[in-house]
């Protein structure tokens, strides 16, 4: 199996984006700037690795049924740049690690 | 009650710079430094001065000056304006020196010397002109202008009711210079070119230019 077939398997865990008002957030800002957001979404369903695939099999043979193991999520690998603006009272905030930039199955 | 409530020019310009990824992220990349307090200064100036900079160097004047040069019907717009370099990092300082001084430590910076420079030619008024500008050209005008942000002689706006800028410096102690101080200072406050060079990106007016 090359690298193409497996990254193909992913192909559900994608960035989307979705344009907000910075007060959408609910981070307790009072500002009427607005935002780019940008998530991961998608199924991580297809097994990436071996490990995945070994928990997969304990999993189904009942061998882990006390454990809570996870499987791989679409999470952000790497995020946007930061974020400023200024609110009503005229204060400026950064948001920082608030917005992905490339999502993959971790 | 807040300061900024409706909407207006220069929220739009913020808006759409936070829309832009270069915008957004050279903003950020001085707001950071701008903001950020120091064990005994309000902030590091000298990193703030260099990443407003940056700013204007990298970012699209469609972007930058849409911030910078917003035309305003209100206080909440003009006072947004006004906050666009952080002038209480970038501008203001505990004192006030007298604005012969402060040409003479800009022209011992070498990028500061030649910004001045720039803005003396570029925006020379002339009242003859329909422009009000010598050089008849608004954009050189306002390039050589945020061109002077983020260096010792980092104008701006110095009321919430006109277009008038100075740097932060005045013509106190001036002794026999007087009258020079005022012409530099002048230069800056009453200005028909930059004035008008403003106006005209503000209402969208010099739009070939651009």
């Amino acid at each position: 199996k090359g690298r193409r077939n497996q990254k193909g398997k992913n192909r559900g865990c994608v960035l989307r984006e979705i344009h907000l008002n910075v007060t959408d957030l609910d981070l307790g800002y009072e500002t009427k700037e607005e935002l780019i957001f940008r998530y991961c979404s998608g199924s991580c369903d297809a097994a990436e690795t071996t490990y995945d695939k070994i928990l997969k099999n304990l999993t189904k043979k009942k061998k882990l049924v006390t454990d809570k193991v996870r499987q791989a999520c679409c999470r952000p690998i790497a995020f946007d740049d930061d974020l400023s603006f200024l609110d009503d009272n005229l204060v400026y905030h950064i948001l920082k690690k608030h917005s992905a930039k490339r999502c993959g199955c971790v | 009650e807040p300061v900024l409530s409706k909407g207006n020019n220069c929220l739009d310009a913020a808006k759409a710079c936070n829309l832009n990824d270069t915008c957004k992220r050279f903003r950020s990349a001085y707001i950071t430094p701008c903001t950020s307090s120091t064990s005994n200064e309000i902030c590091n100036k000298r990193k703030c001065h260099k990443a407003l900079r940056l700013f204007f160097d990298k970012v699209p004047p469609k972007h930058s000056y849409g911030m910078l040069f917003c035309s305003c019907r209100d206080v909440a717009c003009t006072e947004r304006r006004r906050q666009t370099i952080v002038p209480v990092c970038s501008y203001e300082d505990r004192e006030k020196p007298n604005c012969l001084n402060l040409q003479e430590s800009c022209k011992k910076n070498y990028i500061c010397r030649s910004r001045l420079a720039d803005f003396f030619t570029n925006c020379q008024p002339e009242s003859r002109s329909v422009s009000g500008c010598l050089k008849e050209n608004y954009a050189d005008c306002l390039l050589a202008y945020s061109g002077l942000i983020g260096t010792v002689m980092t104008p701006n706006y110095i009321d919430s009711s006109s277009l008038s800028v100075a740097p932060w410096c005045d013509c106190s102690n001036s002794g026999n210079d007087e009258e020079d101080c005022k012409k530099f200072l002048n230069f800056f406050q009453d200005n028909i070119c930059l004035k008008n060079a403003i106006q005209a990106f503000g209402n969208g007016t010099d739009v070939n230019v651009w």
